[in-house]
């Protein structure tokens, strides 16, 4: 089931245009990372999700429905730009927020006391959110945008904030979401966090989709894998490979650039033939170089252009 | 979740934070104590000083028909004395005495009196001397003149001028000067009310921004029901000072007439008109008349419509900027028919009925504090109310609609101070 479809959204503000002609999709109980980098989008698209404003183009279901003003309670969003009232105290405040998503007070309270126990805030209720650090901050602002435990939820630098301790035990309760079924957006300049917790990715760059699927794929298909093998034996295959692929050569080990799997299998038939192999590895990009590249390429083109 | 129950759950919480803050409960026991005092120090400062007994004046007497009157009235003031002018202007340089008086012989025909002093002091002392001296140069002139001494009496009684208002019910007591002060008073309350509270809307929307916890409520509920959700709590919070405010003037008058009772007989009450007494809270050493209940429903009424007009726009201005310190050029056009109505207040309550009380009244941001103020010091026609009451009804949801489109755009904008330029463009974009 599809938790999430936007359907070729657009989004002027002005002669801007923050979002053009932007689609994708979001299975249910999987966690989907939005990424690009600052003011390419991002910020926008959730706001439209979130119908804090609509689309000018385009079409947003949820849940398989239009957004509505239901939509708002069925969403938990932790904004990048994020804050609490300072001077009042944190069971008030979580009290408050779970009531502005359709709980009860009785309700907001007693899930209040489960997820301050469950983040390790437990003791906090009667404190003001100026007495507290920013980490215990952000863990009471994290709290209140899953109080209502909704089943889709939009986490947008979530762990800006966070010690590794405390970020861990975040993506601990985001693994624990996923295996209950729930959906997640995960929108972070934090790559690693997003290789180890995405199953999907959509990227935008100036407004435009870049990139989009599953996350195991487009590292697969980018086509700037490296082959890394190690070998006993003469080390003839070499020779049939292209010098301009081959980045590191020495003794028994060798880096050769290819450009798919097929290629890799051939290169290990070939070697095998005459060697003994003892280790075999296709080295897939970081996301980050990934990243990098798209955004680098796209700005070569726009320099171009101009 | 329908949309009323947001804005109750937005409205709730701001209405509990802020009533249960030190802020809110010391403004509420602050502002009487002030109000009584800026009311109470001038009079007790005023009678203080004109009771004032550290003058020491010397009366040389020549006419020796005036000096014994004198010591008479004030005694701790005046003492006669034989000493020679010389003398006594020593006296004053060595700060010994505050003034001489010299009374010629020939007071009763030429009229005249001189004062030495220092210089300054004030004219207060001289005021009194002439009205002293005045009194007893005529009483012995008429004297002198044969005049019969019940003329006299009759002559020096004064005049005390009583005014009775003829109502439907019949004749009662005027209080036309109580009522116009009253009615200063209240138009001067609502503006301070509505400025004040109109300014803690603006401070909240201004704090919610810097925090970016507007960011997070935006996810949650419709810019309109945020705003509406404030300003209705915050209005809220207004209301219930004003009328604990209320009821602590109503409670200390008659509390403290019941007391004051006890102590003073006045005669006065029962021989005034039939009418005025029922209408009158007793025992106060000045009378109080009732206030008729219209009164108080035009001051909440008021009160509540100018606070909707102002506060929404100060929410929109809050809106547009991301600190306290930028709002200042914006609110100017909010600020000025704040002010405006304060400064023609006199000239309105000197002619109620007047053409430029009818206007301005009538115009919808000045109705709040000049329509209340007018209802309470003269009988406004109703059609004036009616039209006051339909414009700033009409007003009030024209600046709502507007402001809502503003704070829309507001809440989302960092960066630039926006101009009004920008602003209306905001407004005419949103959808």
């Amino acid at each position: 089931m599809k938790v999430l479809d936007v359907n070729s959204v657009t989004k002027v503000f002005g002669n801007y245009k923050a979002v053009d002609k932007v689609s994708f999709s979001i299975e249910e109980g999987k966690i989907f990372g939005l990424l690009g980098p600052n003011g390419a989008g991002k910020t926008t698209i959730i706001r439209m999700i979130t119908n804090i404003f609509a689309p000018d183009e385009g079409s947003i279901k949820i849940f398989g429905e239009d957004i509505n003003s239901n939509s708002k309670n069925q969403i938990g969003y932790l904004p990048e730009e994020r804050g609490l009232y300072k001077k009042t105290k944190v069971i008030e405040q979580l009290e408050y927020f779970g009531r502005l998503k359709g709980l009860t007070r009785n309700e907001a309270h007693k899930k209040a006391r489960y997820w301050l126990e469950k983040v390790g805030a437990n003791g906090w209720e009667n404190k003001k959110i100026q007495e507290l650090s920013k980490g215990m901050a952000q863990k009471v602002q994290f709290v209140s945008t899953i109080l209502h435990e909704p089943n889709f939820m939009i986490f947008d630098e979530p762990f800006s904030g966070f010690d590794p301790i405390n970020a861990e035990l975040l993506i601990n309760i985001l693994l624990e979401m996923k295996s209950q079924g729930k959906t997640i957006i995960l929108s972070t300049h934090q790559m690693y966090q997003v290789e180890k917790l995405c199953d999907d990715i959509f990227m935008i760059n100036k407004g435009k989709q870049v990139l989009n699927g599953n996350l195991r794929e487009i590292k697969k298909n980018y086509g700037k894998n490296n082959l890394i093998i190690e070998f006993e034996g003469n080390g003839n295959f070499l020779r049939n490979i292209s010098p301009n692929q081959i980045i590191d050569y020495s003794e028994n080990r060798a880096e050769i650039k290819i450009t798919n799997y097929d290629e890799a299998q051939q290169i290990l038939k070939n070697a095998i033939a005459d060697n003994h192999i003892t280790r075999f590895e296709v080295e897939e990009p970081p996301l980050n170089q990934i990243f990098i590249d798209i955004v680098e390429k796209n700005r070569d083109e726009y320099e171009t252009v101009k | 979740m329908k949309q009323s129950n947001k804005i109750w759950t937005i409205m709730s919480f701001e209405f509990i934070t802020r009533v249960k803050s030190k802020g809110f409960i010391i403004s509420t026991i602050l502002a009487p104590i002030f109000l009584i005092a800026l009311i109470i120090i001038p009079g007790l400062v005023a009678s203080f000083s004109m009771n004032e007994t550290s003058k020491h004046i010397a009366v040389i007497d020549q006419s020796s028909i005036v000096v014994d009157k004198l010591i008479q009235d004030d005694a701790k003031t005046f003492f006669k004395s034989n000493s020679s002018v010389d003398e006594l202007k020593k006296q004053i340089l060595n700060g010994k005495l505050d003034a001489f008086l010299l009374i010629p012989s020939d007071v009763l025909q030429k009229g005249e009196v001189t004062v030495f002093t220092p210089g300054g002091g004030g004219i207060g002392y001289i005021e009194k001397i002439d009205k002293i001296i005045s009194d007893i140069v005529r009483e012995k002139r008429l004297l002198n003149a044969g005049v019969d001494k019940k003329v006299i009496n009759i002559v020096e009684q004064g005049i005390d001028i009583k005014s009775i208002k003829v109502t439907a019910e019949g004749t009662q007591k005027d209080y036309t000067e109580f009522f116009s002060i009253f009615g200063y008073m209240l138009g001067f309350m609502i503006y301070f009310l509505m400025f004040m509270y109109g300014a803690i809307v603006m401070r909240g929307v201004i704090t919610e921004k810097v925090n970016r916890i507007i960011e997070v409520i935006n996810s949650s509920a419709r810019p309109m029901e945020i705003m509406m959700g404030k300003i209705f709590g915050i209005g809220g919070v207004g209301l219930l000072q004003v009328l604990i405010w209320v009821i602590l003037l109503v409670a200390v008058t008659v509390a403290g007439g019941s007391i004051a009772t006890m102590f003073i007989h006045q005669p006065s009450l029962s021989s005034m008109p039939q009418g005025a007494a029922a209408t009158q809270i007793k025992g106060l050493p000045f009378d109080i008349p009732q206030i008729p209940i219209g009164v108080w429903f035009a001051f909440v009424f008021f009160f509540l419509a100018g606070y909707f007009i102002y506060s929404s726009l100060f929410a929109a201005v809050g809106s547009a900027v991301d600190q306290e310190e930028d709002a200042q050029q914006l609110q100017m056009p909010i600020t000025m028919p704040l002010i405006i109505p304060i400064l023609f207040m006199p000239a309105i309550m000197a002619n109620p009925d007047g053409t430029l009380a009818i206007v301005l009244s009538l115009i919808p941001f000045f109705s709040p504090i000049i329509m209340t103020a007018r209802i309470a010091a003269t009988s406004v026609p109703l059609w004036q109310i009616a039209a006051s009451v339909v414009l700033t009804l009409g007003t009030l949801f024209l600046c709502i609609w507007f402001a809502s489109k503003i704070y829309r755009t507001g809440i989302l904008m960092y960066g630039k101070k926006p101009s009004f330029k920008e602003l209306i463009k905001w407004v005419r974009l949103a959808k």
